[in-house]
């Protein structure tokens, strides 16, 4: 192919995916639709996830006036909110729950695109920027999870950056000591200390939310400019205008699901699902004690890890997260059925490893050997 | 004598003329019975003068309303500080809204000549003594604060004693003079009802606002168009408006009901003596323990060797945590030849510290992915997520004047022989030198 060649098309798909023509309120807001169908529901759900993080950030916000990064402090500073400070312990757990209700939200929200085939052209740069997008929430689920620094905490990191380091076991010669390289690199130190917990905070707090909020500006630009997907191969499509019926729909939902969030928050301290002695502050001489779990929307991947050969796991992963990645392309003539049986397959495994994943563990495993 | 026509056959009179009068005015002049709207006349002012105006009175008298019906209820609503404070600042806004538009309403009636020109001398009276009235209702709440709460005494149980015919007149006659004037206006503008465009307080429109907007067009495909667009357009309008003030309202009940804690959250804690005292505690505790894990590391820096325990207070059944060169994790037990062994708590699977307690197979525990580990020889059992066994730490065997008696290699492979009766009085070193540390 000509150097000519490959300008002219790549110039061609920077302006079908920034279409200038469609650059303007009126196109964007006023005369946008969207389909009405049987699935139309799924529609609501990137917004929801758009939702919890706006919550997260404002309750994130509220938490950084009070915790402290350190070693020695930050647990008794988590103590001090959720003790002392007037509405503290509300604060903290919606800043949980709302993280929870975030990546499921988020997950559906994949599974539902997928299945709607809302990737194909000329929405692959939604569709990559949300993947990537969904890659970074994880990460802030991985990065938050230390900074109380507890006994779940730390161990539960520990346990994750470990197995960056099992990867070694399968690289030749002097690169089978690289994801350990890796792993100290993460860490900064040999062992998960207090840079550990200054580098996870400056992800949390600094990095991950400016990525997020450039990737996520992308993302709602690319939806807002192409318009929703249509979402069904049938032919006969209602549609409903986005403003002002969508938006005043979209909100209501919101506001339902902050009241569900508001009462969760108010009723039920998320660290009511750890044993006791999770709760405590990291005792780095100490045992580590029983019940080490990654939270919940980590067990994917956390039970498979435990069950098959690393190997496997690990290709299985890479595999999925690239065949996200390039789905647009690669799936550019499947049919809808198709990817709805795959996103239904998809939807079965997370759910089964998700709710049954420690019965399948303790009947494969065998509690006591 | 005055004061009790004011008080009691004033208000008498004026409910009689108005209950009368209204129905006398329904029967003979039934299309007058409205609010007499000039707005096709003039409609700018009208919709500046008029909007703040309706909204203030609104929202003030449905504040007097309240607090006549259910006294005992307001009461203790307003009881609370931060209420009563908020009733108070919300009724003087729309006191002075409703100023606002009644001077915008009052200068329209007197600049504009074509709303001159169906301007009665009654409109005008009206319009003056609402414009009192407001005013005298600002002043007490001005000059005699507090109003929302010391009405519930006064001014309430007065007219409960009205509307069950029994007046007191007692109840309110000390109150000053400004709220008495305020009072007798009131029964004055009631008894105008009747007689002024007032009497659509009895005419609202109130379903006009949930009805759907009508459209009058000639029956032609071309304007059927238009009129088709210009319908969905309104109605996207009137849902907007709807459910924007639906979100509005819902906004502001959660802004009140979290507004408190909110604030608070910011304005942080203030703790007793005795809670910033334990919390002090606590803390300092964390710093002692993060400064002896500093120390720890600086001696693994700087010393040859580092003593673990006595011989003696090793046992076969419970390990004894030290850390090792490396910062890790390890234990200490007595083996069966009464040496020590020293093995890293480190599991090899994933890293997490192993548990010291040895159950009666000779193993100790991992619990993160239960892997049993051998004491004697560090291996796993088989089947176990672990696959290599803890390595064995190297120690030096020393006597209390720090000579080496004995030590013993990683690899297992002992040097010198302690005497079996002194055993117990040496003490378990770890060495830094490569000899004596683990392979």
């Amino acid at each position: 192919m000509k150097l000519g060649e490959i300008a002219g098309g790549t110039a061609t798909f920077v302006r079908e995916r920034f279409p200038v023509e469609k650059l303007n309120a009126e196109s964007m807001l006023t005369k946008k639709v969207v389909p009405v169908h049987r699935m139309s529901w799924a529609y609501y759900l990137g917004g929801l996830a758009l939702f919890f993080f706006l919550v997260q950030i404002v309750t994130g916000l509220m938490l950084l006036f009070y915790y402290q990064p350190t070693v020695s402090d930050a647990h008794a500073s988590v103590e001090y909110i959720t003790q002392h400070v007037s509405g503290g312990a509300l604060v903290r757990n919606l800043h949980a729950w709302s993280s929870s209700a975030m990546i499921l939200s988020i997950i559906v929200h994949v599974l539902t695109t997928f299945a709607m085939k809302a990737f194909a052209k000329p929405r692959e740069l939604t569709w990559v920027t949300g993947v990537a997008l969904a890659m970074l929430v994880f990460g802030f689920g991985f990065t938050g999870y230390l900074l109380p620094w507890n006994q779940i905490a730390v161990n539960a990191t520990k346990v994750g950056l470990q197995s960056i380091e099992a990867v070694g076991q399968y690289l030749p010669g002097e690169m089978a000591t690289w994801p350990t390289y890796v792993r100290e690199t993460i860490q900064g130190e040999a062992a998960v200390g207090q840079a550990t917990l200054s580098r996870f905070y400056a992800l949390h707090v600094i990095v991950l939310p400016f990525l997020v909020a450039g990737l996520l500006g992308l993302h709602l630009f690319q939806v807002q400019i192409h318009g929703m997907s249509r979402g069904v191969d049938s032919e006969r499509v209602g549609s409903q205008k986005f403003f002002p019926f969508f938006v005043i729909k979209d909100l209501s939902v919101w506001g339902v699901a902050f009241l569900v969030l508001f009462v969760l928050g108010l009723c039920l301290p998320f660290e009511s699902f750890f044993a006791y002695p999770l709760m405590e502050p990291f005792d780095p001489l100490g045992s580590t004690p029983e019940g080490i779990k990654p939270e919940w929307y980590f067990f994917f991947v956390y039970y498979p890890l435990e069950l098959l050969p690393y190997w496997a796991v690990m290709l299985g992963m890479t595999a999925a997260v690239v065949g996200l990645f390039v789905a647009p392309w690669i799936l550019r003539g499947a049919s809808r059925r198709t990817l709805r049986a795959i996103a239904i397959a998809a939807a079965v495994y997370l759910v089964v490893i998700t709710v049954f994943g420690q019965p399948i563990y303790e009947a494969l495993k065998g509690v006591n050997p | 004598m005055i004061q009790s026509f004011l008080l009691v056959g004033l208000p008498y009179a004026a409910v009689l003329v108005c209950v009368l009068g209204s129905i006398w005015r329904f029967r003979s002049k039934r299309f007058s019975y409205s609010a007499l709207s000039s707005q096709f006349l003039e409609d700018r002012q009208l919709l500046w003068g008029s909007g703040p105006w309706h909204v203030g009175i609104f929202v003030v008298l449905a504040g007097h309303a309240v607090a006549f019906l259910v006294p005992s209820v307001w009461a203790s609503l307003v009881s609370n500080r931060t209420v009563l404070i908020g009733v108070e600042v919300l009724g003087l806004g729309a006191a002075i809204l409703a100023i606002l538009g009644l001077v915008i309403l009052t200068l329209r009636r007197l600049r504009n000549g074509r709303v001159q020109a169906v301007t009665t001398t009654v409109d005008l009276v009206v319009l003056g003594i609402l414009l009192v009235q407001v005013v005298l209702g600002l002043l007490t709440a001005v000059t005699h604060r507090w109003g929302a709460s010391w009405s519930t005494g006064t001014a309430s149980p007065y007219l409960w004693s009205l509307a069950t015919l029994r007046p007191d007149p007692a109840l309110v006659a000390d109150l000053p003079a400004v709220v008495q004037a305020h009072m007798a206006l009131a029964w004055v503008i009631l008894l105008l009802v009747p007689f002024s465009r007032l009497v659509h307080l009895f005419s609202l429109p109130v379903l006009y606002v949930f009805r759907a907007p009508l459209v009058v067009v000639w029956a032609n495909p071309r304007r059927f168009e238009r009129a088709t667009a210009f319908v969905e357009r309104i109605e996207a309008r009137r849902y907007f408006l709807r459910a924007t003030a639906g979100l509005a309202a819902g906004g502001a009940l959660l802004a009140a009901g979290t507004f408190d804690q909110f604030v608070h959250f910011f304005f942080g804690p203030r703790m007793s003596e005795k809670q910033s005292a334990d919390l002090m505690e606590k803390k300092l505790a964390r710093l002692e323990q993060n400064a002896a894990q500093k120390k720890l590391e600086l001696e693994r820096t700087r010393q040859a060797y580092i003593r673990v325990a006595k011989v003696s207070e090793l046992s076969p059944k419970k390990g004894r945590y030290f850390v090792d060169y490396e910062m890790r994790p390890a234990l200490a037990f007595q083996g069966q030849d009464g040496l020590p062994v020293l093995r890293s708590a480190k599991c090899t699977h994933l890293g997490c510290t192993v548990g010291s307690d040895v159950d009666a197979q000779g193993r100790i525990l991992c619990p993160c992915h239960v892997s049993y580990f051998d004491v004697g020889t560090g291996r796993p059992n088989p089947g176990a997520p672990a696959k290599d066994p803890l390595p064995a730490i190297g120690w030096v065997l020393m006597d209390a004047d720090l000579n080496i008696v004995a030590s013993r290699s990683p690899d297992g492979a002992v040097h010198g022989a302690p005497d079996p009766s002194q055993l117990q009085d040496l003490d378990v070193y770890i060495a830094k030198a490569p000899e004596g540390r683990r392979a």
